[in-house]
């Protein structure tokens, strides 16, 4: 849970591990972070969750010594971002969210430039290079113009360079960001292989809650700069409220419809509404104000204020409603999009 | 110690589209050569004059190309997505730039050495080859040097090719602007004179054209000129070390 300000013990965590205290970051009026603090376990694999410009890749650049805190700190192996700045480089591997390369390379020269920037004997370097390439993929490949790779196939390559000096800590940002699936899960396989194998500590921020729901077994979730939730998912599932589950209800469509959700009980939270490709009917999800509300209930207020369910069923709350929940963001799920014809705010509770 | 120096490098003369530019360089070094020896009224000038003409247009095209090359060294990496992942690499920020800079010197070298069989062409029966080689040089490695460090210095801060490029050359424009653009009557007013004596680019100029065409070729006749030379460099180095103690990233950089 978020209660690190009582666990705190700065700068005396050693191995894998990342610790923050207070860290914030300014630019001009704008606090891209705001007062973080966060301890990270060596060998815990970490979802790092928020909306667009939440400070996730500011956060990251700071962890990794790329920028300067302006005020707090943190420490990676029990090394300070600031202080020991070029020790944690060689101990620290960066997927960013976008990587360039030089095209003129080849996968193998290109591995082996970094290998020799991090001063890795050539012996060592060329045998780690032929390892990676084979472990991403490339190996067949690996003698082609990086500028004729596909998406897919530089980011294979991106890792395969966060690799190259044998990082005790991993930063992703967006890692499988326009990876097909087979390239997702070949990723997530090598992270886990790797967490298994070295006890690699890997700090992952991602927008593909499936994918930080699979892989992570610590979840911070921040929003605007500041750390709002952090846990297990449990820990979180707890912290987002006293529901566990939600309530997929679909009616049949009619001028009153919305009306006549305004006239429900206030325990009854219509928390958003699922696009339905027959106009006929209309879908929302229901967040039961007090978790013990049974089916029955529900069915009998919707009844009460003339809605005719055609489905109902209820389902575990996972992490997207979690993150939804706790960043009180508009929804918009993959699947299911807001109807904006229908002027149905997200989360509206009637007081 | 020196693996970025080597990947700029090769980088530089990678393929013939990256080495196009000293083919180039020897292209215009053939011409003005040429030109100079040939040419009716080119060929009537003194041979002093000759290769000073030409020890300008070697001074002038690395300047030009050194500027344009390191202006863009620090920004096109940030454009192109790769500073991030070079920034993370164990090698302070101040030995990136210094690396990129060596490479920018190297090319120079390179240029200055194509050059001097054209300046021993050019002066070919008198006792000026080695006073142009040696000044050209001299004069040649200050000023590309001072250039280079304050284009890195530029690119770094405005982290945009297409701006540094323009401002680097917007500077070297101005400093060129005395020996090329101004009259001899402008030159000896009281602006001319001030700009003249703070401007290293005509003391490289006032100083190659007293040693080749009016032979004052002691150090110690040059030494006035030398000092704004050096002076500026180090000016220049300064700004250099500012701009490269830490680079930052931002936001989508």
């Amino acid at each position: 849970m978020n209660d690190n300000t009582n666990s705190w013990c700065f700068g005396k965590i050693q191995d894998n591990s990342i610790s923050t205290l207070e860290l914030t970051k300014v630019y001009g009026n704008f606090r891209a972070v705001d007062s973080l603090t966060i301890d990270i376990r060596s060998g815990d694999i970490v979802g790092f969750l928020g909306p667009n410009g939440a400070g996730k890749t500011t956060t990251i650049r700071m962890l990794c010594g790329l920028i300067s805190p302006s005020k707090g700190n943190a420490m990676i192996a029990g090394l300070d971002v600031v202080k020991d700045n070029l020790e944690i480089r060689k101990i620290v591997g960066l997927l960013p969210e976008s990587s360039g390369f030089y095209s003129w390379m080849n996968a193998e020269e290109y591995l082996l430039h970094f290998a020799s920037l991090y001063k890795i004997e050539s012996h060592i370097a060329e045998s780690r290079t032929a390892a990676l390439l084979k472990k991403v993929g490339l190996a067949n490949k690996s003698f082609a113009p990086i500028s004729y790779y596909s998406r897919g196939m530089k980011q294979r390559l991106a890792l395969a360079r966060t690799l190259i000096n044998n990082p005790r800590i991993i930063f992703l940002d967006e890692p499988t960001l326009g990876l097909d699936p087979k390239g997702q899960q070949d990723i997530q396989e090598i992270l886990l292989e790797l967490n298994k194998s070295k006890n690699v500590t890997i700090f992952l921020s991602s927008h593909a809650i499936s994918e930080v729901s699979s892989l992570c077994n610590k979840i911070a979730i921040v929003n605007r700069g500041k750390l709002i939730a952090n846990g297990t998912i449990e820990e979180l599932r707890k912290l987002s409220g006293d529901s566990n589950d939600l309530v997929y209800i679909t009616v049949f469509n009619s001028q009153n419809t919305i009306y006549a959700l305004s006239k429900l009980p206030a325990d009854i939270v219509i928390r958003y509404k699922v696009n339905d490709t027959d106009r006929k009917f209309k879908t929302f999800v229901v967040d039961p104000k007090h978790g013990d509300i049974s089916l029955n209930e529900i069915m009998k207020s919707f009844d009460k204020v003339g809605l005719q369910i055609c489905e109902i069923r209820r389902v575990n709350i996972g992490l997207e409603e979690i993150f939804f929940k706790l960043t009180e963001k508009r929804r918009s799920k993959a699947n299911y999009n807001i109807n904006q014809q229908d002027d149905l705010p997200f989360g509206m509770e009637k007081q | 110690m020196l693996e970025l120096y080597r990947h700029e490098l090769f980088g530089s003369f990678y393929s013939w589209r990256g080495a196009a530019w000293i083919i180039g360089a020897s292209l215009i070094f053939s011409l003005v050569s040429y030109l100079l020896l040939t040419d009716k009224e080119l060929s009537l000038l003194d041979q002093g004059e000759m290769l000073f003409n030409l020890a300008e247009v070697i001074v002038a095209l690395g300047i030009i190309m050194s500027a344009a090359n390191a202006s863009s060294t620090i920004s096109s990496e940030i454009e192109s997505g790769t500073f991030e992942s070079l920034l993370l690499v164990p090698i302070s920020h101040k030995q990136i730039a210094l690396q990129k800079l060596y490479s920018i010197i190297t090319i120079w070298i390179f240029l200055y050495i194509v050059s001097i069989p054209y300046l021993i062409v050019v002066a070919s029966g008198t006792t000026l080859a080695l006073a142009a080689i040696v000044y050209t040089g001299v004069y040649g490695t200050l000023l590309i040097t001072g250039i280079s460090l304050i284009s890195i210095a530029i690119s770094a801060k405005l982290k945009s090719s297409k701006n540094s490029i323009m401002t680097i050359l917007m500077i070297v424009l101005i400093l060129l602007a005395p020996s090329i653009f101004f009259a001899s009557s402008l030159k000896k007013t009281n602006f001319g004179t001030i700009l003249e004596s703070i401007n290293p680019m005509s003391h490289a100029v006032n100083s190659l054209d007293s040693v080749l065409v009016d032979t004052e070729q002691s150090i110690f006749q040059q030494i006035d000129h030398i000092w704004p030379i050096v002076a500026f460099t180090l000016i220049c180095l300064l700004i250099f070390l500012v701009y490269t103690r830490r680079f930052e990233i931002k936001g989508s950089e």
